[in-house]
């Protein structure tokens, strides 16, 4: 069988992030493997791990995604396809061409991201299984396979479902779905002997991105002391609340 | 045109369809509104729908699947011919809207927080980076927007629409559910509650969460619950802010023992007004609170209670 994950390249949630002539600016940010990603190549090392056959790195960015796709690698997965095209691409054009690189792959199981820590998107995953004319199960905590199909736990809005899907299909992660392993030196050693294909693409993208900045909101930080009273504290808290800011 | 995908929980509209209805009302330069209301025995949400827009297209096609709504989305806007489909974020609908803007060609405005046309295109504000950047984005025709909640001012009724019933075509089932297991919440949702009130694991047990539900019942808010808790198996998915959790934007975010990790943050950080208690002065949640207080949570929290009992009287 064949398993495919595809990955993005993010900066690090605890990295501080600049804005320069109205654009985020990465130039200072530590950018890694996106942790949603994270699950999904460690999900097809495990799957290959129990059934055989191939896990296959997919990823379609800039060439600095080149990094993180040396990560999945390392992680252990067989050898990668890197299709680069810079600047901004929306998810739907984006899962069009990733659906052309996967046609000729044909895999039995896609994963990705349940939401991308960059753009704070949800829609790559689904738009690529809409692409492939495939099902998609999203925020998967758990995924077995059986007889050519697929067992799998997903969370909803509110609660949980079991479904059964047919393969191939396209599961997006979840936190919960397994527990990523670090690369190991002899990985990382690897890894560097291992194919990267790469593929320069020329998308347009439907949607612009004209403007980021960084809106934070002035907070009051009026912090008081309830070690000693903590319910003198509490009552001029509550008071604060109702008769300052007015929202009890 | 522009069509309205309006959820609802089998008898109501949502208060989020009536946000997306003002959405479409506010892009009336690029058309009319219809609506569409997707499920089964729709008959008393679309008489509902009908005094809100045009035309409600009613698309039977039984239990929620990503594939089954997508197609009747499709399918309504087809017949519509709608250029532009406005529907309410959440997990749920953002997990087939994206189907939907493949299949029409459409570019995706996700997770919208306002939209306005200049006559050609739309232009959305969202959140990215983890919620830390708000940015700007443009779109041509068609597209499809989803609108999050709690950014909209609810739509008034207008008028006496016609009612119109739809046949979609069904993709083969190629998802069965084996089983569902439905939180029940009482009280108010956690994405459209105005006041939530957040434990961490710093309260100690699961049992310490009846303080927590005591002090949200009493404010008439959610309750909410950080990774850990939420890992630790004290509190239902549900119910978790953050990153892999939910994103609100409540009046007042109140996080008891939650130290504020980055992740935390992402799902919470754009509340009106932060208030946190902590026993660790440097906690960073209080970094971005508006008020707090440090000590002990098991001192302050009943003594919140009782403070809140006191002004309720």
């Amino acid at each position: 069988m064949k398993f495919v994950a595809v990955i993005r390249q993010v900066p690090d949630s605890e990295s501080r992030l600049k804005i320069d002539a109205g654009r985020v600016d990465l130039s200072s940010a530590t950018l890694i493997l996106d942790q949603m990603d994270e699950y999904a190549v460690e999900e097809v090392i495990r799957l290959q791990e129990k059934h055989g056959g191939e896990s296959v790195i997919v990823a379609l960015g800039p060439e600095r995604f080149e990094e993180a796709v040396r990560t999945a690698l390392a992680m252990g997965a067989d050898r990668a396809i890197h299709l680069v095209q810079e600047g901004y691409l929306d998810p739907i054009t984006q899962a069009e061409a990733l659906a052309e690189a996967l046609r000729a792959e044909a895999p039995d199981v896609v994963l990705t991201g349940g939401q991308q820590a960059d753009w704070d998107s949800q829609a790559l995953g689904p738009a690529i299984a809409e692409a492939l004319g495939w099902p998609v199960v999203t925020w998967t905590t758990a995924l077995e396979l059986e007889d050519g199909q697929a067992r799998a736990k997903h969370d909803l809005d509110e609660g949980a479902e079991v479904v059964r899907v047919s393969l191939p299909a396209v599961f997006t992660t979840q936190q919960g779905l397994n527990e990523p392993r670090y690369p190991t030196l002899p990985g990382i050693m690897k890894a560097k002997k291992k194919e990267i294909r790469k593929i320069p693409i020329s998308a347009a993208s439907k949607v612009e991105v004209l403007e980021q900045s960084i809106q934070e909101r002035s907070r009051l930080g009026k912090v008081l002391d309830g070690t000693k009273d903590p319910h003198a504290a509490a009552s001029e808290l509550i008071r604060l609340l109702h008769e300052e800011a007015k929202v009890i | 045109m522009i069509l309205v995908v309006l959820e609802h929980d089998g008898t109501r509209l949502r208060k989020g369809a009536l946000e997306a209805i003002t959405r479409a009302r506010q892009l009336s330069a690029l058309g009319d509104v219809s609506g569409v209301v997707i499920g089964e025995n729709l008959a008393s949400v679309a008489e509902e729908a009908r005094r809100y827009v045009g035309t409600v297209y009613v698309a039977e096609v039984g239990a929620y699947t990503a594939e089954k709504w997508a197609a009747a989305a499709y399918a309504a806007a087809q017949r519509a011919g709608a250029k532009v489909v406005i529907a309410t974020g959440g997990r749920q609908s953002r997990s087939w809207t994206p189907r939907l803007a493949y299949r029409l060609g459409a570019g995706l405005l996700e997770d919208t927080l306002e939209t306005s046309t200049d006559g050609s295109r739309v232009i959305a504000s969202r959140y990215s980076f983890l919620n830390r950047v708000t940015e700007k984005q443009a779109a041509g025709l068609p597209v499809v927007i989803t609108a999050k909640p709690n950014t909209t001012p609810l739509a008034e009724p207008q008028g006496e629409g016609s009612v119109e019933r739809l046949s979609v075509e069904l993709p083969a089932a190629k998802v069965e559910v084996l089983e569902r297991v439905t939180e029940q919440k009482k009280g108010v949702s956690l994405t459209e509650a105005t006041i939530v009130v957040t434990g961490g694991r710093g309260l100690g047990s699961p049992e310490a969460f009846a303080g927590v539900e005591q002090l949200a019942d009493l404010l008439g808010g959610a309750v909410g619950a950080t990774r850990a808790v939420v890992d630790a198996g004290w509190r239902p998915y549900g119910e978790q802010v953050g990153q892999t959790g939910k994103t609100v934007q409540p009046n007042a975010y109140i996080a008891l023992a939650v130290s504020g990790a980055v992740q935390h943050q992402a799902g919470m950080n754009k509340s009106k007004y932060i208030v946190a208690v902590n026993k660790d002065a440097e906690a960073p949640i209080f970094k971005i609170a508006d008020y707090g207080i440090v000590g002990d949570v098991h001192q302050v929290l009943p003594a919140l209670i009782e403070a809140t009992k006191k002004l309720k009287d």
